[in-house]
């Protein structure tokens, strides 16, 4: 019922007649709905990592000149790149979300003569600044400014 | 190997942190706008014509923005790649698997900084 | 006071007798207001005296009755019998070499423990003339930022419940980083440059993944999620400071 956790997790065991087993952990333990939120949270690396790349893409082309952007823009109007970014949208939000949520206890209670305001400020001041930012760098990209 | 990651590890953390804050909230947007309605034409197409899509990203903002949108999602991604190589089971393939992903992201970073600077 | 009857799951070894651990089944009467432990220490009276458990206090701040219940580590003594179905899976805290039955070696945590210097490190005691006597004066501000974590009872779920812990054998782990910042919010304190210089060695606080698991399961709400990403900050500031200014060990030589 019990699978094995590392052998060296907390410390290995000893052998002879007091010989400990080894650590193990319930099998129930991996699929734990807050540990298949945690594993869905380090997996939501994998799409920022590709997201990076096609940024990457976007920006080389737009210093490769007109002909280099068009085609560009062609290849992001793809319906598999379409579904990867509409992945890679609700990636950002669950991402954003959860750090967010967390971003408050994580700072400490002074640094020096500093003390961070306090936790509902924090969060609030987060999510704030993602709206206000995505609404405004959304509406310069769609051409609304500038 | 082990040492040399163990030093380099509060900056990659720095970084990996700003690509959670930073990146995640620049990212929004530009996905909303970029990656889905460009696409699926609902932005007027003078928005992200060449010329203007240029000037904007050439400037001085738009530079520091767009060196941000890629360097930063893919230090947050390579950190948490190797995170999750640890949870499964990677701990003895970690000294390996975290230089890899590591050096994918400072590749992508530099390659991302030479874009920038090409515009 | 109702009476029903409940299986307990138990894990069982015996280094003597057995190869590895294997399970046994006890059917026993329990009462609605019991807990887990309670369950256990009836199979160890009346049923099977041989089931070897740690337990204390009964009022979970000993911190020596932690278990796996149902897959989740939980102190038996404060968690009701009445939470769970007709057949309660008991197994030793995750993570630990098993010792016997659900009793885990603990050696590994007190050399983690030990490792964070949980304690008041001053390069000198203050002056008598100055503090009064030897004492030295804390603010109740002063406290308030690092009580919560002071608050640990050593209880271990939370290293039964990190990915992290279950996946190496080096982290420092939930609860050593929470002591250990608790020493380095701790204004008499002049250690946190030591601290952080450890925080950042072998098992490195930054293997901390947030999964936030070990404060979910803290009896004490001591929070230590907290406490070991605040440490990150820290200790990231301390190594940028040092990287600029070297400096030397608390007041110096």
């Amino acid at each position: 019922m019990a699978g094995p956790s590392h052998p060296d997790a907390m410390a290995p065991s000893r052998p002879g007649p007091t010989r400990t087993a080894p650590p193990q952990m319930p099998a129930s333990w991996w699929s734990a709905p807050r540990i298949r939120t945690y594993l869905l949270f380090d997996a939501t690396g994998l799409v920022y990592l590709l997201l990076g790349f096609v940024a990457l893409e976007v920006v080389w082309a737009l210093g490769a000149g007109p002909e280099a952007w068009d085609a560009m823009l062609a290849s992001l109007r793809n319906p598999l790149v379409v579904a990867f970014h509409a992945l890679g949208l609700a990636s950002v939000i669950f991402v954003g979300v959860r750090f967010f949520s967390f971003f408050p206890k994580a700072q400490p209670p002074r640094i020096g003569p500093m003390k961070p305001p306090p936790a509902p400020v924090i969060l609030g001041g987060l999510y704030v600044a993602w709206i206000g930012l995505t609404v405004l760098f959304a509406a310069i990209l769609a051409g609304g400014i500038f | 190997m082990k040492h040399f990651l163990l030093k380099i590890e509060p900056v990659i953390w720095l970084l990996f942190g700003q690509g959670l804050l930073i990146g995640t909230m620049l990212l929004t947007g530009w996905i909303l706008i970029v990656g889905l309605a460009m696409p699926l034409g609902l932005v007027p197409v003078e928005a992200l014509s060449f010329d203007r899509a240029h000037a904007l990203g050439a400037s001085l903002i738009g530079r520091l923005v767009l060196a941000a949108l890629i360097v930063l999602p893919l230090w947050k991604g390579a950190h948490h790649m190797r995170h999750l190589s640890i949870d499964f089971r990677g701990a003895d393939r970690d000294v390996v698997v975290a230089p890899i992903l590591y050096a994918i992201a400072l590749a992508g970073s530099i390659a991302g900084i030479l874009a920038v600077i090409r515009l | 006071m109702s009476e029903t009857k409940k299986k307990f799951v138990i894990t069982r070894f015996d280094p003597e007798k057995d190869e590895s651990p294997r399970t046994q089944e006890y059917e026993i009467p329990v009462q609605g207001d019991w807990k887990v432990l309670d369950a256990i220490n009836y199979i160890k009276d009346e049923v099977d005296p041989s089931v070897c458990h740690r337990w204390s206090c009964r009022m979970a701040v000993c911190g020596s009755c932690g278990m796996m219940v149902d897959g989740e580590p939980k102190l038996t003594c404060k968690t009701s019998l009445a939470e769970y179905g007709d057949t309660v899976v008991v197994e030793p805290l995750a993570n630990f070499p098993i010792v016997r039955d659900l009793v885990v070696e603990l050696e590994g945590f007190m050399e983690k423990f030990k490792r964070v210097k949980p304690w008041v490190v001053r390069a000198k005691e203050q002056a008598a003339e100055k503090s009064g006597g030897g004492t030295y004066a804390q603010s109740p501000e002063e406290l308030a930022e690092f009580k919560k974590f002071s608050m640990c009872i050593n209880c271990m779920l939370c290293y039964a419940a990190c990915p992290v812990v279950a996946n190496e054998g080096e982290f420092l782990g939930p609860a050593a980083i929470a002591l250990g910042h608790r020493y380095n919010l701790d204004s008499r304190d002049e250690g946190e440059s030591e601290r952080n210089e450890i925080f950042r060695g072998e098992g490195t606080i930054y293997s901390c993944s947030f999964a936030h698991e070990c404060s979910e399961v803290c009896p004490k709400n001591v929070d230590p999620a907290a406490a070991i990403n605040q440490a990150k900050f820290s200790a990231l500031i301390d190594w940028a400071q040092n990287l600029v200014l070297p400096k030397g060990r608390a007041g110096g030589a």
